[in-house]
């Protein structure tokens, strides 16, 4: 729907300041950004910081460290089937690797150990590609420009949107093999936006020093992923792939290597073995978890069922205390509630304006300190824009950029969110958005080493289910990275670990009994089950009504 | 926010939408999706990003009284009064498997992979069913004259759906055929990017071992001095910004 | 008049030494057409079935994109497509049932009804330049080259879309204008031997020879032709033809369009020899009509 009357005179405001706004921003005049004091200060005002919404974990390897109670319920839940119940003697698939997760991460991973001569099975729970890489949009950082920029200072900039608690070596790991990433992507025949003489177009993003967001237009992670997946495709020899086929459990040998997992056929409603010499866990993210209530931009299968699942293998986790809020996500149309506006329309020159019409911070903070500073503004300063349903937002001034850059740009630049908000009867090149914090990225996760490798041999992890690249807040344009470098590395990794030889050992799922065992003995499971393997999205008076349905966890 | 939240925020009123032919009461300003999810359906198939850009929801509907064809992402379209509606979770479509290595970037690889490309008639069947308002006609007519940058331009929006398949009069799956364009026109026909190359060798050789090795030994502190003290390169300069100092640098 | 130019899909394929100098030569003779923005494949061959309206949605689309250009004529160089474009463009015109039907299919785009007049490049030629200015505008006349036109079947039948029906030595008119002879040769209104070549090779390779023949006995030094598949028939595959008949010749073949180029001193790169055989290439430099160096 369009904007209401009461929303049109309320834009009024912006269209106000909006001249005044151009010309401070091709003056380069810029509101400061803040000091790491005055970050510290506004992030008061992130969801992280709330204490209430977390708690410590009762069991498993990270006992005692507090995270979101939505991650932690799935943690302290038992098994969603009996382990006596599995045939572990009669594997429905043998192969030398597992990839879990059929996402950018997987699929890379998948990629590259076929092409060291690996049998890959790649299981996921729906389609091959329905990742939130195919969601990311704004770009994909690298510092590949020598005559500015390197990978000194992208270290630099993911350490202090991480706040200085990132690992360093998976750092170094990420920025020194981010301009091979895009090379590889290149060659894999990735669209980037170009100059014609091949020079790869880079913009700014929050927290970046240097302009090392390379992009295709505003699909970066569409694009990413239906290439790569192409080329998956393209070693059926090798790649073979399941579909609607969540991993529930993990599944050891008796020396404790990672030997496969369990897997559940979503509809036949099967569960079945699949043995591997080796396995790639690439699940990635939470957002369908809605912490703390928050709308998200995540796909379906958003549920962080690979933490649950290493987790009970006995991988800790790290920096799961944090989670990401993107500072722009749609409230307005409320159909398209929680998808993701680009912060790349922000590298663009678009500004955050309150309800007075007036910018109240940089546009190119870092994530965290973006999402604060906009709930800080709606919640406490009182200057959010209100919507017809109660909500607030925040406007982003979206038609400044054809100002700055000249008219057409919006269409050109930004399609995709062009298309969406014309389908609303809102065109975002002459009407500013209405944004507001959405749930966007999980920045902890598993712990691993930069070679890809867990403390359990035989399970090598990538993307988003992983935790310490990022510290406690990842940058725009670092995850599309992450899962490209960490992907690639996890496939070679695992394709090295086959080469010296996997000595295959009688299967097991002891470490799920002890674990039931665990969670029992803290009485803390209240009879929930994990992993989740997708929202409950069902009505509840309708679920009343289901007499005879049977859920397990939210799976009817 | 679940659909339940968001029923109570709406207070919409309730409209009928038919799925499958089948009459459901839903609230009017809901998306067919999270109209489904509040008559009672659970998806397994049919639902994936749930933000207009994975194609796992495609749907066609028809309005009462009215001969076309409707499509549009279940995850994006809003319900409107009596739409007669089904979601294709899935179509079958011939995908050739291909060595992107050796494949040439010229209209001869398009042709001997997908010769169905010829059966095309002009129909505009594929075009009229997109959600995402490609022209796909046009993309199939560029591939078939050869210019595959065309193709792959025309084609960038798809999210490969299938629904241009569903209608195809000639068969074919047209959406993988772009997606080979797309590959052939980024890869091998756009020009490299010198740059990149330069960085990886440089990276290759070791330049910034020693600087990075650096920056890892440091204290919290000294970092934090050397983050806040880095050169910002200006907004809305120009690429060939350099920084004062070529610290760091290669 | 606004014209506009479809090209089809073959020109920007494998018979770019069709087009390029074509476009020089209009542009250098100060005629203006612009390729129209979007088009599809023409349809490639008329549909005969009178019931099979579906392959005439092609063609129309196009003529419909030649309209909402503001275009009043839309011009073709490759006679196959100039064939399937006029022949659609008449029934539109003359059967308003069909009509009817073919604007109900296509509801996305504006009614057609025929406003656009489709014409082929020589007749286009003919009636906006004139053989006499043709002729005057030439600077390297290829004097002594004697030159069979082949009009084979598209330009030519059926009757009510004949570029010759009025003119019935257009092609001839054209070769003399360029400084050359037009040779008297029987078999320039045969069949090229068509998709035989493929599906039934020998009738194919029959036909074409049949053609080759009758361009040998009347000492011709050169063939013209104006369709991407004559060239494959007569051009690409006449090695076959020549290795399968007894006592013929090899004749080289060019399109109509690049020995226009040479005629009008146009870069000699414009006319595409490269994808034309070398033969083409030895009989312009033998002759001097280029430059050894430039070929």
């Amino acid at each position: 729907m369009p904007y209401t009357p009461e929303l049109k005179e309320l834009i009024k405001a912006v269209e106000r300041t909006r001249p005044e706004r151009v010309e401070r921003k091709r003056r380069g005049e810029e509101i400061p950004f803040l000091s790491l004091d005055e970050r510290k200060e506004r992030l008061k005002f992130h969801p992280d910081f709330k204490e209430e919404g977390r708690r410590p974990l009762q069991v498993g390897p990270s006992k005692g460290y507090a995270i979101a109670h939505e991650i932690a319920d799935l943690l302290e839940a038992g098994s969603r089937v009996d382990p006596d119940r599995i045939d572990l003697s009669a594997p429905a698939y043998t192969t030398d690797v597992l990839v879990i997760g059929g996402g950018g991460a997987g699929t890379s991973a998948a990629i590259l150990a076929a092409e060291r001569g690996a049998n890959v099975i790649l299981a996921t729970k729906l389609r091959h590609g329905d990742a939130n890489t195919m969601m990311a949009e704004g770009g994909i950082q690298a510092a590949t420009k020598g005559h500015k920029d390197s990978p000194y200072f992208h270290y630099l900039d993911v350490m202090g949107g991480g706040h200085f608690t990132n690992v360093p070596e998976l750092v170094e790991t990420l920025v020194t093999q981010a301009p091979d990433a895009i090379r590889w992507l290149e060659h894999q025949g990735v669209n980037f936006t170009k100059q014609a003489d091949g020079t790869l177009e880079t913009i700014h993003g929050g927290g970046t020093s240097r302009k090392r967001m390379h992009y295709a237009a505003d699909i970066t992670g569409a694009e990413i992923m239906r290439t790569i997946r192409d080329e998956a495709r393209n070693h059926a020899d090798r790649i073979s792939v399941l579909e609607f086929s969540p991993a529930v459990e993990l599944v050891l040998d008796e020396s404790g290597h990672c030997a496969g997992a369990v897997l559940y056929n979503m509809e036949t409603e099967e569960y079945f073995v699949i043995r591997a010499k080796a396995v790639i866990m690439a699940t990635g993210g939470c957002g369908r978890l809605h912490i703390q209530g928050f709308m998200t931009t995540n796909h379906y299968g958003a549920t962080a069922d690979g933490i649950v699942l290493g987790y009970r293998a006995g991988v800790p986790v790290a920096f799961l205390h944090t989670v990401q809020y993107h500072p722009t996500g749609i409230v307005f149309p409320e159909q398209a509630e929680g998808i993701l506006i680009t912060e790349k329309f922000r590298g663009a020159g678009a500004n955050l304006v309150n309800v007075e019409g007036n910018q109240f911070v940089n546009e190119r903070e870092p994530r965290d300190v973006e999402a604060a500073s906009i709930i800080k503004e709606c919640v406490h300063e009182g200057k959010g824009v209100p919507t017809p349903t109660g909500r607030l937002g925040i406007w982003l001034d979206s038609p400044m950029i054809e100002q700055l850059a000249g008219e057409g740009t919006v269409k050109r630049e930004f399609p995709g969110k062009y298309i969406l908000y014309k389908r609303f009867d809102i065109d975002i090149s002459k009407e500013p958005m209405l944004i507001y914090p959405t749930l966007h990225y999980q920045n902890g996760g598993l712990e691993f080493r930069p070679s890809g490798e867990t403390c359990v041999p035989g399970l090598f992890i990538a993307g988003e289910v992983a935790g310490g690249i990022h510290g406690a807040n990842r940058l725009m344009g670092n995850s599309l990275l992450d899962i490209i470098v960490f992907g690639r590395i996890a496939g070679t990794s695992a394709a090295d670990y086959l080469a010296a030889g996997v000595s295959e050992g009688k299967l097991s799922l002891d470490h799920v009994r002890a674990y039931n065992a665990e969670v029992d003995a803290a009485g803390v499971s209240d009879g929930r089950v994990a992993p989740a393997i997708i929202p409950n999205y069902t009505d509840p008076a309708v679920r009343e009504r289901q007499l005879t349905a049977h859920y397990v966890g939210n799976v009817r | 926010m679940d659909t339940a939240a968001l029923t109570e925020k709406v207070a919409a009123k309730a409209v009928p939408i038919y799925i499958m032919g089948k009459r459901y009461e839903v609230p009017e300003a809901l998306t067919i999706m999270k109209a489904m999810e509040y008559a009672g359906y659970q998806y397994i198939r049919g639902c994936g990003c749930r933000g207009g850009v994975c194609g796992a929801c495609a749907t066609v509907y028809r309005k009462a009284g009215d001969y076309k064809i409707y499509t549009g992402l279940a995850c994006q379209t809003v319900v409107e009064p009596d739409m007669y509606l089904a979601q294709i979770p899935f179509y079958p479509a011939n995908r050739a498997t291909y060595d992107f290595e050796s494949a040439e970037p010229t209209p001869e690889t398009v042709f001997k992979l997908y010769p169905e490309l010829f059966r095309c008639v002009a129909c505009n069947a594929c075009t009229k069913v997109c959600p995402m308002d490609v022209e796909v006609l046009d993309y199939v007519s560029a591939l078939k004259r050869g210019d595959l940058k065309a193709a792959a331009e025309i084609s960038f929006d798809c999210i490969q759906c299938g629904l241009c398949a569903s209608r195809c009069m000639g068969e074919m799956a047209q959406y993988h055929i772009a997606q080979l364009a797309r590959r052939l026109a980024g890869g091998k026909l756009a020009a490299k990017a010198e740059h990149l190359g330069k960085m990886c060798a440089d990276i290759e050789g070791g330049a910034f071992a020693d600087l990075l090795g650096g920056l890892k030994s440091m204290s919290v502190d000294e970092l934090k001095k050397v983050y806040t003290e880095r050169e910002m390169e200006p907004h809305m300069g120009a690429d060939e910004w350099t920084p004062a100092s070529s610290h760091g640098l290669a | 008049m606004t014209i506009g130019y479809y090209p089809g899909c073959t020109l920007k394929t494998k018979a770019a030494n069709l087009e390029v100098a074509a476009l020089a030569a209009l542009d250098h003779l100060g005629i203006e057409v612009a390729e129209l923005p979007r088009w599809n494949c023409c349809g490639a061959v008329f549909s005969l079935a009178t019931d099979d309206l579906i392959h005439q949605v092609a063609p129309v689309r196009n003529l419909i994109r030649a309209a909402e250009q503001g275009c009043d004529t839309v011009v073709t160089i490759c006679s196959q497509c100039y064939n399937t474009l006029a022949r659609a463009n008449r029934l539109v015109r003359e059967d308003a049932e069909k009509r009817d039907t073919l604007n109900r299919f296509m509801t996305e785009e504006p009614d057609y009804a025929g406003e656009v007049e489709v014409v082929h490049y020589l007749s286009l030629l003919r009636d906006r330049v004139g053989w006499e200015r043709l002729r005057a505008a030439v600077t390297n006349p290829l004097t002594g080259l004697r030159v069979a036109p082949f009009y084979g079947c598209t330009l030519v039948r059926p009757g009510d879309v004949a570029i010759d029906a009025v003119d019935p030595a257009i092609l001839e008119g054209f070769i003399a204008a360029l400084g050359a002879e037009p040779v008297s040769f029987t078999a320039a209104r045969e069949c090229c031997g068509s998709y035989q070549m493929i599906a039934h090779p020998e009738e194919g390779l029959r036909r074409a020879a049949k053609v080759i023949a009758a361009a040998n006995a009347s000492a011709a030094d050169a063939l013209i032709l104006s369709c991407p598949l004559c060239e494959y028939n007569l051009g690409t595959r006449q090695g076959d033809v020549v290795a399968a008949h007894d006592g013929l010749e090899h004749v080289p073949t060019f399109y109509f369009t690049q020995l226009l180029g040479v005629a009008l001193g146009l870069d000699p790169e414009l006319c595409r020899l490269d994808l034309s055989g070398p033969a083409a290439t030895t009989l312009l430099t033998e002759r001097k009509y280029i430059a050894a160096a430039t070929a």
